[in-house]
């Protein structure tokens, strides 16, 4: 019995002492809202994320925080990492400026922040992420293309005074604007739901027989897209599309004329192999300074459409119909963004 | 059954202090979870820790007391969370149009609170004078007020002054200014519990036709009582643009519920007729409590809402078998 104590101890000290070279590193994940499979396939791809660094000898620890919480449940997420003494955070946040006093306290305390998914208006934070503008005008952009700049256009958007959306509408509106043939008739609020975004169509539909495009995002598109199979226009009309397998299932057995900008869920992960070489003491080439809040680093934003959905649709063979399709920096991508 | 029936004298020992404290169950939970953080996060109970934990949850201490006054009476606001993000946007808004000195700040306040009273009014000429029912008007109020917020302030935005946030989170003669806060708010609470409002508003909830039948001016104490729900409410605008030192539109949502949450693991009635203010606090504290809990022990994320779920339902159980057994 003492003889496994001692033995005990001294695989400790061994254990400790190769620990001490290697490198330790915690990271605090803190996730504000699971109403989505793409928020837990998010939290998923940036747990193997850390995992893969082990081959490098770096150990990254992750610790999660995941529930639907207010803002000062979130805010709590973030003080129990400071408690906790984590070395970085990252965070997809429910409010891009609620969070400006406590990541304060987070930097004073030598915590690195990350946010990513949504902007965050700290100056203590930075941003690793998609430029949520750029994804809404890459859609607009491959709209007007398709419809040769001409054509009546119907928007269906999430939830109105959302950040992303507003930013996405801000991306749409902005290349719409360079298309004066291509007018707007209507833009409507369907909440980020598939069932309002299928009934928001339907009535757009009825009110609007001639209307030539869509632009839709995320999980209403699938539900705008039932609509416009079910009324026979499927041949008529042009709309956005979204990054799901099921979608995409549809979007190739019936041949939709659909193109979807990607927000990937490895988002998380890309920013987490940011953090690790932050936290190595790394500097990046381009600081983080892009965005409206001047902290920003962004990623390049995938774009599926008819010329590449065929391959997209086979690699996504297997996997679950709400699996989204990802992207994320492997670690020499994201190395290669550093000095 | 109301408390002024069973009077504490009859009755002895345990049962005799639930039935004058009701929130004794809940302060027993507190102090449990306290414990447990510290066991699993020693930090949890640090000095710095007690204080964030209380200017995280000190917006929903408030809503919880202004969710108790409607409660008290039988009614529900399902409002508060979004009195509380109007309030919000109003007086970001207007601080950074006045300039954001000390008394940009100041007349926010004030025009803040006085948005919060106006709402409590109509939510209490809506569900008190029109007779329309409580959890179907207030929601209905709630779209409009998240409507108004939202035109006030149609994105999260717009900072706060420095001035306003560092005070929220500053220090004064070495002590937190939340800790001052806690200290008004508990003597404000204590005189309140004596007032006659408060014994009103509780023989209403108790049966509201006896009140009638005795004389009581029920519909003007219904009002009254979301008069005040709407005061409170929005002075848990003002902690939360403390801690978040922004205008968000869509803050409150999701607060409202957890407040309704905290009044029932505080020990009050929802059918009205018994609780305490106090307990409300309690209950907020608990719900804060729990959420770290679940992180502290390790539960892996996909779990932690269900974990959280359960928790809470356990702490709303145990508090209502002793309130039960006590009744009994």
């Amino acid at each position: 019995m003492k003889k496994s104590v001692l033995l005990a101890a001294a695989a400790a000290v061994v254990l400790s002492a190769v620990g001490a070279q290697a490198q330790d590193f915690t990271i605090g994940l803190s996730n504000g809202w699971v109403g989505s499979e793409w928020r837990t396939q998010m939290i998923e791809e940036a747990q193997e994320a850390a995992k893969k660094w082990a081959d490098k000898g770096v150990n990254v620890e992750v610790v999660v925080q995941s529930a639907n919480v207010d803002v000062p449940g979130q805010i709590a997420h973030v003080r129990n990492f400071i408690n906790q003494g984590v070395d970085a955070i990252i965070i997809n946040p429910n409010s891009p400026t609620a969070f400006d006093p406590v990541f304060a306290q987070a930097k004073e305390a030598g915590i690195l922040v990350i946010s990513t998914d949504a902007e965050v208006s700290s100056p203590d934070a930075i941003y690793v992420g998609i430029d949520q503008t750029a994804w809404g005008a890459a859609g607009a952009k491959w709209l007007a293309e398709t419809l040769g700049g001409k054509g009546e256009v119907v928007a269906i958007n999430g939830v109105a005074g959302h950040p992303a959306n507003e930013m996405r509408v801000a991306g749409y509106r902005s290349v719409f604007k360079d298309y004066p043939d291509i007018k707007v008739v209507n833009e409507v609020n369907a909440n980020w739901d598939q069932a309002q975004g299928q009934q928001a169509m339907q009535n757009i539909l009825a009110t609007y027989p001639n209307i030539n495009g869509v632009w839709v995002q995320d999980g209403m598109a699938a539900g705008a897209w039932r609509s416009i199979i079910d009324a026979g226009k499927t041949n008529d009309i042009a709309a956005t599309g979204e990054i799901r397998k099921d979608f995409i299932d549809l979007w190739v057995e019936n041949n939709l004329n659909s193109g979807a900008s990607v927000n990937p869920p490895g988002v998380m992960a890309s920013a987490l192999n940011v953090a690790v070489l932050m936290l190595q003491g790394k500097e990046l080439k381009q600081p983080a300074t892009a965005g409206q809040y001047g902290n920003a680093m962004y990623l390049e934003i995938p774009f599926i459409d008819s010329s590449n959905v065929k391959e997209i649709h086979s690699q996504l063979e297997g996997k679950p119909g709400h699996y989204s399709y990802t992207h994320s920096l492997s670690i020499e991508e994201a190395e290669a963004l550093f000095k | 059954m109301s408390a002024s029936e069973t009077t504490a004298a009859s009755r002895s020992g345990i049962a005799g202090l639930v039935e004058r404290f009701p929130f004794l169950p809940a302060l027993v939970i507190l102090i449990v979870l306290l414990a447990l953080n510290g066991w699993f996060q020693p930090n949890s109970l640090g000095f710095r820790a007690i204080t964030g934990l209380i200017s995280t949850y000190l917006a929903l201490m408030m809503l919880a007391v202004a969710q108790t006054y409607v409660v008290y009476s039988g009614d529900v606001d399902l409002s508060v969370g979004a009195i509380l993000s109007l309030v919000n946007c109003a007086i970001v808004v207007l601080m950074e149009r006045w300039g954001g000195g000390g008394g940009a700040v100041l007349a926010a306040c004030a025009v803040g609170i006085l948005t919060g009273l106006a709402c409590g009014l109509l939510n209490g000429v809506v569900v008190a004078v029109l007779r329309l029912q409580a959890i179907v008007a207030t929601f209905a109020t709630s779209i409009l007020f998240t409507g108004m917020a939202l035109y006030v302030l149609p994105v999260a935005g717009t900072p706060a002054p420095t001035v306003y946030w560092r005070t929220y989170g500053g220090r004064f003669f070495e002590i937190p200014f939340v800790f001052y806060v806690v200290a008004a708010l508990a003597i404000v609470l204590a005189i309140a519990v004596r007032a006659r409002l408060t014994t009103q508003m509780l023989a209403v909830g108790d049966d509201a036709f006896k009140a009638f039948q005795s004389g009581l001016p029920v519909t003007a104490i219904r009002l009254k009582g979301y008069v005040l729900c709407g005061l409170f409410s929005a002075l848990a605008a003002l902690c939360i643009t403390g801690d978040t030192a922004s205008g968000d539109p869509l803050v409150g949502g999701a607060m409202t519920l957890y407040s309704v949450a905290a009044v029932v693991l505080g020990g009050t009635a929802l059918s009205g007729g018994r609780g305490s203010v106090g307990g409300s606090v309690l209950g907020a504290l608990i719900i804060g409590l729990i959420s770290s809990f679940v992180f502290y022990v390790g539960t892996p994320s996909q779990w932690q809402n269900l974990v959280q779920g359960l928790a809470i339902l356990l702490a709303l159980m145990l508090g209502i078998l002793v309130t039960r057994r006590v009744r009994a």
